[in-house]
């Protein structure tokens, strides 16, 4: 009982700090050349893993799928389903999973350790909020990476898809590209970038506020990474559930 | 420079080599020569504090003595065996290195006690590890080596809930836990307010007389030299500036060991 | 080069650590914390995120297949899809995030507070001591989790088909009984057997090489890198060894 009313009344002091987070981010001052440099350095961190995480799955997706479809007869339908599953499903969760691990794992790991070494309380001693110094630009950043890494996941994937389905699976490729483009909608691209940019916004929360929020000494930096991590992907895997409930349910 | 320091109490000096001896140790990370050319000898039973400003070659030498680290060059004889000869891959040679380490104590600079047992759990280790005793006399050993350095109420706490001065005084515990021939103490006053890192120095006094066993401490706290050492020596800029017996180091006087002492910001040690 | 030299000291540590793991058996206690804590710790969190993860194949899955007519392959899809790749997967790289990123931040910590010279000082090999208990542990759980995820994930998948989305339940499990085998499980426990293994080398390999002098910041970094390299690593062998089984 008291670790459920534990865990509420961490999401109640997560709501305030994303309170304070947003009015922080839409007031001045702002610290912008922090926030490029870490959408910088997010994005050259983040694009690797991305790439080899995402890539495979597009691969599975066709040689698991040509065995399916093969038993109907409906081989060419291979690439319609490739297509919607990569752009509405796992290109943004996948992007975001990956974003969270890479991103949301090392800003955590970075605000704890100057959490831990006093450098906040340094920050705040030179009248430098450290809430719009260090877990500002991360959110920006992470909102802002975890889309764009998602374009390029979607490409990729489909890429992938495409080399397991046709050079490999023996798909003729003028009906796995015609099918592909056929059913993908504009609105499959624009809900995906959403749930990233959802997804990245999460991210940064919670990696602000649990390296913020680390305790004392150098193994507590390793748990509150990894407790964003953790929770993190939970949200992502939830979140996702209920958004594709809806667009179901919206005939989407 | 060879100190004859005779214990004062039991057991009585025993023959054969010194507990330690280096011959012509160098070591250096990349063009940083921590360690040049560094011989000395410490006898068994003696009191051997080594003194030098921070980040110097203290640390390495301490572990190039029980084989963590390897020198560039020189030996380092402990108990008259090369440990610096010795080739941890091959089986025979890692055998006698842990044989050799048995022998030491340890004190590590913020204790490196296990964060994962207690404090009684911490000081068994070793025994458990390295002697056949039962758990009852493991009881009693751990019982009387928690008492020795003033922790004995604290068994059953673990590291994390200890202050700094406590962790020290268990991980003393440890290190003195199998009864070692050599203790090494990495700056152990360093952390410690005055009355702590004082009551520390009277603890290897009275673990000294008592016990018998030869220390080894690496320090930059001169008043902890003046106090316990029979033999001090200096390493400045990787060289071994003055050793010996402490009466005749003090009245040498290098001037390195005179800007130390004086806490004087002019002289031989520059601030890197 | 660094990354190079860093690729060599890892093969060396892996082909040390797979010395160590079949010539010693670790101590018995210490085997069982590892196991309890890598399995049991991991398994709330699995259940979780399988049901939803089954729900959501259910649902994603049928609205793709719906805009082509074939909404009638749910049960195999589900079936097929999941128990050979999608929970497999999501556990190893869930679990392995989790199980990772703990062993590497207590090595990293203990490398960096002096506890793992302490051992060597002690005489103790630490590599045996803390490293092969710990390569045991994670192991023997992840396939036993991956199973696990398995018979959660396609129950949940039968669930969502039949209440969210008021499938036929008897043509779905007739589906899943014709296409899904009993070695289709048991490839999904073989694949948490590779992968178990190899989030347990390369968190431990993070952990242990951190830097002393690093301190705190290279436990973070340390658990950083075991999550993302154990992330990815789960996905691409996955594809290699579905490739190998199934291609």
């Amino acid at each position: 009982m008291t670790r459920l009313l534990r865990f509420l009344e961490t999401i109640g002091a997560l709501f305030v700090f994303a309170g304070g987070v947003a009015r922080a981010t839409f007031t001045a001052p702002h610290y912008w050349a922090e926030t490029l440099r870490l959408i910088n350095v997010l994005v050259l961190r983040c694009i690797i893993p991305v790439s080899l995480a995402v890539a495979p799955v597009g691969a599975v997706i066709s040689l698991q799928g040509i065995m399916i479809f093969k038993l109907f007869g409906a081989e060419r339908m291979l690439s319609s389903f490739l297509g919607t599953a990569i752009f509405r499903e796992y290109s943004p969760a996948l992007a975001s999973v990956m974003v969270a691990a890479q991103a949301g794992s090392s800003i955590a790991a970075r605000i704890g350790t100057m959490k831990v070494r006093g450098q906040i309380d340094a920050l705040a001693v030179m009248s430098v909020d450290p809430v719009r110094y260090v877990v500002v630009p991360g959110v920006i950043a992470c909102v802002f990476v975890a889309p764009l890494l998602s374009i390029l996941t979607n490409l990729l994937g489909v890429f992938s898809g495409w080399v397991f389905a046709v050079p490999i699976g023996g798909i003729d490729h003028g009906a796995f590209m015609e099918n592909l483009t056929a059913q993908i909608t504009p609105a499959d691209l624009w809900i995906g970038l959403g749930k990233c940019a959802v997804f990245g916004l999460g991210v940064g929360l919670i990696a602000g506020y649990l390296g913020l929020n680390v305790g004392r000494g150098a193994a507590d930096v390793g748990k509150a990474a990894n407790d964003t991590v953790v929770s993190t992907i939970v949200l992502i895997l939830l979140v996702d559930y209920a958004v594709s409930m809806v667009l179901l349910g919206a005939g989407l | 420079m060879n100190p004859q320091a005779q214990p004062a109490g039991p057991p009585a000096v025993e023959l054969g080599p010194p507990a330690v001896e280096l011959v012509d140790v160098s070591k250096s990370f990349g063009t940083n020569k921590v360690l040049d050319r560094v011989s000395l000898t410490v006898d068994r039973g003696s009191i051997m504090v080594m003194l030098g400003p921070s980040g110097t070659g203290k640390s390495v030498l301490l572990r190039c003595l029980v084989g963590l680290l390897k020198p560039d060059s020189g030996k380092v004889l402990v108990f008259g065996e090369d440990v610096a000869a010795l080739d941890e891959g091959r089986r025979r040679d890692r055998d006698k290195l842990f044989a050799i380490r048995r022998r030491f104590g340890m004190l590590f600079q913020d204790g490196a006690l296990f964060d994962d047992m207690s404090v009684f759990d911490n000081v068994a280790f070793p025994m458990r590890l390295h002697t056949k005793l039962s758990e009852e006399q493991i009881r009693e050993k751990v019982s009387d080596r928690l008492t020795r350095v003033g922790v004995a109420h604290s068994e059953r706490k673990f590291p994390s809930e200890l202050s700094g001065g406590m962790r020290k005084r268990v991980a003393f515990a440890r290190a003195i836990a199998i009864d070692p021939d050599i203790v090494l103490c990495d700056e152990p006053s360093s952390g410690l307010d005055p009355v702590m890192s004082a009551t520390l120095d009277e603890l290897i006094l009275e673990l000294h007389r008592t016990l018998g066993m030869t220390f080894i401490i690496i320090s930059h706290d001169t008043a902890e030299a003046r106090k316990v050492a029979d033999t001090i020596g200096m390493l400045a800029n990787g060289r071994l500036v003055t050793y010996g017996k402490a009466e005749q180091v003090f009245a040498d006087n290098h001037p390195a060991l005179a800007q130390f002492f004086t806490r004087a910001t002019q002289g031989p040690i520059k601030v890197v | 080069m660094g990354l190079i030299s860093k690729l060599i000291e890892f093969v060396r540590f892996t082909l040390l650590a797979l010395r160590l793991q079949f010539t010693t058996l670790p101590p018995r206690d210490i085997l069982v914390t590892q196991t309890v804590d890598a399995g049991w710790g991991s398994l709330g969190l699995l259940t979780m995120l399988t049901i939803f993860a089954g729900l959501n194949l259910s649902v994603q899955s049928y609205g793709s297949f719906e805009r082509f007519g074939g909404q009638d392959l749910l049960g195999m899809f589900a079936g097929i899809g999941g128990v050979r790749e999608l929970y497999p997967v999501m556990a190893a790289v869930v679990c392995g995030a989790r199980i990772g990123a703990n062993l590497a931040a207590s090595l990293a910590n203990m490398k960096i507070s002096e506890q793992i010279e302490a051992l060597e000082v002690m005489a103790i090999d630490p590599m045996r001591h803390l490293v092969a208990p710990r390569l045991w542990a994670v192991t023997l759980s992840l396939p036993l989790l991956c199973g696990y995820a398995d018979v959660i994930g396609l129950g949940a998948s039968y669930v969502g088909a039949v209440w969210q989305l008021g499938l036929d339940g008897g043509s779905f499990i007739t589906q899943v009984k014709e296409q899904v085998q009993l070695s289709d499980l048991l490839t999904g426990m073989f694949k948490g057997l590779v992968m178990g293994w190899l989030i347990a080398v390369i968190s431990c390999f993070h952990g242990y090489t951190v830097a002393k002098r690093d301190g705190a910041e290279g436990v973070g970094i340390a658990t950083n890198l075991a999550i993302v390299h154990g992330a990815v690593m789960c996905i691409v062998v996955n594809l290699l060894l579905s490739w190998m089984i199934y291609g």
